[in-house]
């Protein structure tokens, strides 16, 4: 898929977004490449992966891991929105180093456990405080970016379910080894 | 997203607020009694109270209401709603089974006349909703897809013209959610908790004007039988009326 954009305007947020990461001053990591047989960057997600389908959380894949390692978080969070900023769509973390992804539609209902190559994998805490993937909802006319990051980890944290993004970036703090992005965007009209 | 975080929607999430809701509904109700006071309407929907201290056989399929408001394709929505909100488990029965839905029926009549057109534009926003994001109207929908979309009503993800709601999804689920609550676990008297179900669910132990140190002791060794009657089959209560317009409580002569 190509990495252009519909929207123009959003397009350059997103550049601007990526250059004031860079200007922070943040290490550079290694850098995971990740992928969706469903979407591109700088693409528009399908409805299917929003309330305006059947807002199931999307395929997301990833290659490229830095040596060492051991696990794998997944968050999806929109900057865009939020007080304070970002508000977080989905969280997936404990997710063994074997895996090369996430499939469709992870499961939102309790009972209904993560796919087997997922073994050891959980969900945490999204905006709504929700253990699962809730897809994008931006007020009418206003383009967002989706950020779908991937952690590579030095170590198997074990941690519990229905972590915040706040408590899982604690948690993974001097463990992250690696990081990449998928960004998707999503307007209703 | 702007939305606030609000409550999970499952059985057990509901049950944590059922006692107070249940002790809301039984010491003021909505001030309408949902037994409707056309006696012939009253026997094909309102099963009659048990007497106080008669054993209870587990709730029968509910008869189907006479619908008194709420169109029957209205009312049909409504049920699959409750039934997602309480389902009938092996915890017992829910909120169809308590006759929740009649109990709304009922008051969208009187007390919750005001919420009439609410109901009407929600179940109908609601019902487009469905259509355009799932490919079905409600009822046929998977349960995993029905989870999926009440989700998204009650987030406020379904507010949109476009989408199915003119105004906040999330104002309509609460409303339902609301009124659910009351016609599950509130006082039999307004038409909703049949046999008492909500009350057995949430091992209330019914309405007693008076409690005295045995009680007490029953109550907290798990051994105090339920006391299955209206707040209103009491003496105290027995000629209540609630102004509703007037926001206050009276008793009659």
């Amino acid at each position: 898929m190509t990495a252009r954009s519909p929207f123009p305007a959003a397009g350059l947020a997103l550049a601007a977004g990526l250059l004031a990461a860079s200007a922070a001053g943040q290490p550079r990591l290694h850098e995971i490449r990740v992928e969706s047989p469903a979407m591109a960057s700088g693409e528009t997600m399908p409805r299917r992966y929003t309330p305006d389908g059947h807002n199931v959380s999307p395929p997301v894949t990833w290659s490229d891991l830095p040596e060492g390692t051991r696990e794998i978080a997944v968050v999806c969070a929109d900057f865009g929105a939020g007080s304070p900023p970002p508000w977080v769509h989905w969280i997936v973390y404990g997710i063994p180093a074997t895996a090369g992804g996430l499939p469709e539609g992870l499961p939102i209902l309790p009972e209904t456990p993560l796919p087997a190559e997922l073994a050891g994998a959980v969900q945490g805490l999204n905006g709504w405080r929700r253990p699962y993937y809730r897809g994008p909802a931006p007020p009418a006319g206003t383009p967002h970016l989706y950020h779908f990051t991937v952690y590579a980890l030095d170590e198997a944290l074990g941690l519990e379910p229905g972590l915040t993004r706040r408590k899982l970036l604690e948690a993974m703090e001097g463990h992250v080894i690696g990081r990449g992005d998928l960004v998707p965007i999503y307007e209703r009209f | 997203m702007e939305e606030k975080g609000p409550q999970l929607i499952s059985r057990r999430a509901l049950l944590r607020r059922a006692g107070a809701a249940a002790a809301a509904g039984a010491a003021a109700g909505t001030g309408v009694p949902a037994a409707a006071e056309t006696p012939a309407e009253t026997a094909a929907t309102t099963p009659a109270a048990p007497a106080p201290g008669a054993s209870q056989a587990p709730a029968p399929a509910p008869p189907r209401a006479a619908w008194e408001q709420l169109t029957a394709e209205e009312a049909d929505l409504l049920e699959a709603i409750a039934d997602q909100l309480i389902p009938s488990d092996d915890l017992g029965p829910g909120a169809v089974a308590a006759g929740a839905v009649v109990y709304i029926d009922r008051a969208l009549g009187g007390a919750l006349s005001e919420s009439r057109d609410a109901y009407r534009a929600g179940l109908a926003a609601f019902d487009r909703y469905c259509r355009a994001s799932r490919g079905a109207p409600f009822r046929e929908l998977p349960h995993v897809d029905q989870v999926s979309a009440l989700i998204d009503v009650e987030t406020g993800a379904a507010t949109g013209a476009r989408t199915g709601f003119a105004g906040s999804s999330a104002a309509f689920f609460n409303m339902v959610r609301g009124h659910v609550l009351q016609g599950t676990f509130g006082d039999p008297w307004y038409g909703g908790n049949r046999d008492y179900v909500g009350w057995d669910l949430i091992d209330y132990p019914g309405v007693r004007t008076a409690v005295w140190p045995r009680l007490q002791a029953q109550l907290e060794a798990g051994d105090l039988e339920p006391a299955r009657r209206s707040a209103y089959d009491t003496e105290y209560f027995d000629k209540a009326v609630v102004s509703a317009a007037r926001g206050e409580t009276r008793h009659g002569d």
